[in-house]
């Protein structure tokens, strides 16, 4: 005995096999994976759809009911496997296939949730086992207060895996053909035959989806009215924040003088100085201060999967600026004193 | 070398001209190509032939329409548009050219057989 599934096919209805199911849904993932680069992909995956709906026709017109599973290679073998089909213009497919990179990000984990998912989302990051991270919370949870509004603010913030791609993503596998049609068959699997506890949980799932789901928008709402109301006080904050980092500067620069007192038989003025020079301080200040702070936060953002990870190129100019600020900044430093003297010359 | 890939590479370059070809004729949809392009043994597996038509329609060499079907879903029939028509006479051209140079190397070099 097979349990059957009900498809539509380019608007025809099919009976099939599940084991067929899942194989055509596998092959049709790939296609569409296969043809991503192409200008037409729905379109041309649609199209095949369409003639597998025909070819199927062809089989219950020979007085078949249902799909098997050897009907469904039968097709594939006919339509071809995606590495035999060429899409790209260009003729270079077959080469980009699992080319991109194992990028790992933060997702609420759908297939193994007891609330929103997030401790399942979390271990699969850092690949730690799902139950430790689930007692360590619960136990924490008991001792720090914070923790529970921590998870509901993470409920609503981190975003769920819902596709192939970001469930791969979420544990850090290659995005290629086969990884996704794994994932389509394993999530398949998983779904087989809910039981009364998983029933009752999943129902709890939805009503906690959508208290997140409102909360969150009027969280969103209430950002947007509080910055709007908020604006001039913003940007004065913006200004206090700006005028006080050039006070750090120059508390930064009048520490040599300190070495210039310490050391007054070192001839300072050798090194030359311009009135320019305050001015590079403050630059080389801004530098060295800030690129740490943008990468922190692109760190943050890109682990809650809000921000793309920066380009190689960007990254090491990044750094190079700091580097070069930093030492810059270091030999303006050393100057410093000499502008100190000479006001009082 | 590998002896199939030369023969696909041979095959592919063809292989939209052939469509074209077919096309000319008469509008047609996508299973009475493939079975056409079967029969002259131009494709092995059916696939190769829908990133094409969409390739060559999104180029505007072909068009199409929407014709329902008695037996199943409703059938996209292409055919062929000016410019299409226009790059088949191109192609008619070039084919001939490189048929007639392949020809006299065959019977200059090929008298062995």
């Amino acid at each position: 005995m097979k349990k059957t599934l009900t498809v539509n096919l380019a608007g025809s209805v099919y009976h099939i096999d599940e084991d067929a199911y899942v194989l055509l849904d596998n092959y049709l993932n790939n296609l569409r994976y296969h043809f991503r680069k192409d200008d037409g992909a729905e379109e041309i995956v649609r199209d095949m759809e369409a003639r597998i709906a025909e070819l199927f026709t062809e089989y219950i017109r020979e007085g078949k009911q249902v799909i098997t599973i050897e009907n469904v290679e039968a097709v594939i073998s006919r339509m071809g496997k995606p590495e035999d089909l060429n899409g790209n213009a260009d003729g270079k497919e077959g080469e980009d296939e699992g080319e991109e990179r194992a990028s790992r990000r933060l997702f609420r984990n759908p297939d193994d949730r007891v609330l929103g998912g997030v401790a399942s989302g979390l271990a699969a990051y850092f690949g730690w086992d799902v139950v430790w991270v689930r007692i360590v919370l619960i136990v924490a949870g008991l001792w720090i207060h914070g923790l529970l509004l921590a998870y509901l603010i993470a409920w609503i913030i981190i975003p769920m895996a819902r596709t192939a791609t970001e469930k791969l993503q979420m544990c850090g596998k290659p995005i290629n053909v086969s990884s996704i049609g794994k994932t389509v068959t394993d999530g398949f699997e998983q779904d087989g035959e809910p039981t009364g506890d998983e029933k009752s949980r999943s129902r709890m799932h939805r009503v906690g989806d959508a208290v997140v789901a409102v909360v969150g928008f009027l969280l969103k709402l209430f950002l947007i009215l509080v910055a709007i109301c908020f604006a001039p006080v913003l940007l004065i904050g913006l200004v206090v924040l700006f005028a006080l980092l050039m006070a750090a500067t120059g508390m930064l620069i009048s520490i040599p003088a300190v070495f210039y007192e310490a050391l007054p038989y070192v001839d300072w003025g050798m090194i030359g100085t311009s009135s320019g020079t305050a001015v590079a301080i403050a630059v080389c200040g801004l530098l060295a201060v800030g690129i740490p702070a943008v990468g922190l936060l692109q760190l943050v953002m890109q682990g809650l999967g809000t921000w793309k990870p920066m380009s190689l190129t960007v990254k090491m100019v990044l750094v190079l600026l700091w580097l070069v600020s930093v030492a810059v900044g270091t030999v303006f430093l050393l100057q410093a004193p000499f502008i100190e003297y000479s006001y009082f010359m | 070398m590998n002896v199939d890939n030369v023969k696909s590479q041979m095959r592919k370059g063809m292989l939209e001209y052939c469509i074209l070809l077919l096309l000319h004729q008469e509008a047609s949809y996508a299973s009475d190509i493939i079975q056409k392009l079967k029969e002259a043994r131009l494709i092995v597996v059916e696939g190769t032939l829908y990133p094409l038509l969409t390739r060559l329609k999104n180029d505007g060499l072909l068009s199409y329409e929407w014709v329902e079907s008695t037996q199943g879903p409703p059938r996209k029939y292409y055919r062929l548009t000016e410019l299409g028509e226009r790059i088949l006479s191109e192609l008619e051209t070039a084919w001939d050219e490189l048929s007639d140079t392949v020809n006299h190397l065959r019977q200059k070099f090929l008298t062995v057989l």
